[in-house]
Formats: C-alpha cells, sequence, structure tokens
C-alpha cells in the first residue's frame, strides 16, 4: 500500500530530473552556439580590419591616421551582426614582433595588426550554473602591405 | 482496480512531460540550426570577401562588370566562383540572388575602394516559421586586386 503510493508520481520525478539535464544541455548549446558565431564574426572583423589599415598606410603620419580611421569607420558587427566592435586597436610594426599604436618612424611600417578585445558575449544559460556572466571572445589578425595580404 | 488508476497517472504524467520535453528538444533544434546556418554564413561571406578584393575587376563593359559580381556571389553561395551545374549550396535554398555584392566608389576611377558582401534577404527554415536574415551578415574588404577598365570577363 505504502509502496505503492509512492510508485504514484514516479515518472513525473524521472522526467523533473531528464528535463533539468537536458535545459543544461539546451543552454550549453544556446550559449556555446552564440559564442562561436561571435568568435567566427570578430576573426572574419580582425581580418577585414587589417586589411583596411594595411591599404591606408604609405609611409606617412597621415597613412596610419587613415588607417585608424578606416577601421574605426567599418561598417561590420557582431552578437549575431547586431552590435558594433568597440575597443578594437590598430598596431603598426616595421617587422612584425615590435608592436606600436603611434609609431615614431611611418615610413618603416610594413605591416598592420587589429585587435577586437571587447567581444563580450552575455552568458544567460550557463550563468545559472555558475558559469560567468560574460565570455570575452577576442581575435586578432595582420596584414602586410605590398601587396596587401593577411599574414597571420 | 487501483492498478488500473495508477497507470492512468502515470499516462497522463508522461504525456505532460513528454509534450514538455518534446517543446524543449525542438526549441534546441530551431535555435540550434539557426545558429549552425548563420555560422555558415558569416564564414561564407568572410571567404567570399576576401575573394572579391584580391581578384581582377574587369570592366569593359556593364556586362563585364556584373559577371564579377556574379563570381564573387557564386562563392557566397557554392564557395567556388564558377560552380558545377550540380554544386550544392552553403545552406538550404541559398541562392545568388539572396546575395548583395556592391562596390564602394574609390579615389581612381572606377576602381572601388571595397567591397561590400552580404546576406540580402534569406529565410532559414528552421522547426517552427523562419528567421529572416536581411543585411546580414556583413563584411567590407578593402580591395586590393587590379582593376582592369578595358578588359572583359572569360
Amino acid at each position: 500500500m505504502h509502496g505503492k503510493r509512492a510508485q504514484r508520481g514516479f515518472v513525473l520525478i524521472a522526467m523533473s530530473v531528464t528535463m533539468i539535464v537536458l535545459l543544461a544541455v539546451i543552454g550549453l548549446a544556446f550559449d556555446f552556439g552564440r559564442i562561436y558565431i561571435a568568435r567566427n564574426e570578430a576573426q572574419v572583423f580582425t581580418d577585414a580590419a587589417a586589411m583596411t589599415a594595411a591599404a591606408r598606410l604609405d609611409g606617412t603620419p597621415a597613412g596610419i591616421a587613415r588607417a585608424r580611421d578606416a577601421v574605426a569607420h567599418l561598417p561590420m558587427r557582431w552578437n549575431l551582426g547586431t552590435q558594433p566592435f568597440t575597443g578594437v586597436t590598430v598596431e603598426f610594426s616595421a617587422d612584425g614582433s615590435r608592436w606600436e599604436r603611434e609609431p615614431k618612424d611611418p615610413a618603416s611600417i610594413v605591416k598592420a595588426r587589429v585587435t577586437a578585445p571587447s567581444n563580450n558575449v552575455d552568458i544567460i544559460f550557463l550563468r545559472a550554473a555558475g558559469g560567468p556572466a560574460a565570455l570575452t571572445v577576442p581575435a586578432r589578425s595582420v596584414a602586410a602591405i605590398d601587396p596587401v595580404r593577411l599574414t597571420q | 482496480m487501483r492498478r488500473g488508476r495508477q497507470s492512468g497517472h502515470a499516462m497522463i504524467e508522461l504525456a505532460f512531460s513528454a509534450t514538455v520535453m518534446a517543446a524543449c528538444l525542438a526549441g534546441t533544434f530551431q535555435f540550434g540550426y539557426s545558429f549552425y546556418i548563420y555560422d555558415q554564413l558569416v564564414s561564407a561571406v568572410g571567404n567570399a570577401g576576401r575573394y572579391a578584393v584580391s581578384r581582377t575587376i574587369r570592366a569593359a563593359t556593364p556586362e563585364d562588370l556584373e559577371k564579377g559580381k556574379a563570381a564573387i556571389r557564386n562563392m557566397v553561395v557554392y564557395g567556388d566562383p564558377h560552380p558545377d551545374a550540380d554544386a550544392v549550396p552553403v545552406a538550404p535554398d541559398l541562392k545568388p540572388e539572396n546575395v548583395l555584392v556592391s562596390y564602394v566608389a574609390g579615389e581612381r576611377e572606377g576602381a572601388p575602394s571595397a567591397i561590400d558582401v552580404a546576406i540580402a534577404d534569406y529565410n532559414v527554415h528552421a522547426v517552427f516559421g523562419a528567421v529572416t536574415l536581411k543585411g546580414r551578415p556583413a563584411v567590407e574588404f578593402p580591395f586590393v586586386g587590379r582593376y582592369a577598365a578595358s578588359e572583359s570577363e572569360p
């Protein structure tokens, strides 16, 4: 009698437990899906931005300024194409090892590097399970001049 | 009698739970599939953008310019500027007409300074209805290829 009463509601309990596990998997899929897309969007953006910067370099300080300005005005967006990239850094190098934001010798610059570090994906589901509130998916690309091409 | 009532309870519980679970699974598929297709499109327009800006733009006639844009659209849709007749698109029902290619006017006469590639109007058909993508994903790459004002596309 007691055992039979305990049987009542077993399906509901079992399904509830299954549902919690299922919801966790759904959350994982949802959040990781968005992170993966954001990473891809950021990489395509930095590729385009690095090439854009390299294409403006002409050995003058004005070329450096144009490179920076052109990157700032790129119309590309992230987070499923809804948000502009922020905190984008443009650096320049003469040899590919030492990078400067304000190069002292613009005539020697042959490479531009763009980093998009501030694309923080808001974590929706994994936060409930103790995950972080947001995850940064940085991307970086390097382009060289003559001819303008991506090198990294 | 009591056993019959118990199995009836279990059936009702199962029906209720299975309905909720099926809705969750369908929702997961909806989001997962839409994300997957969107990611494919991000990669496709990125690859097409890189291809577009390094190719030679032949502009002897407006038809030549249009042929060049068609090659870029094919690059988005099939991953190949000149696809075979039986080529499979990167996303279901994606057609070259769903891709917008535009040249951003440059300082050199005729030659663009950049090329924009975007998904213009495409429906991602999932379980419940469709998600329409208009103007995204989109990329803009600087044109670094050769501009041949008097050449024709082969």
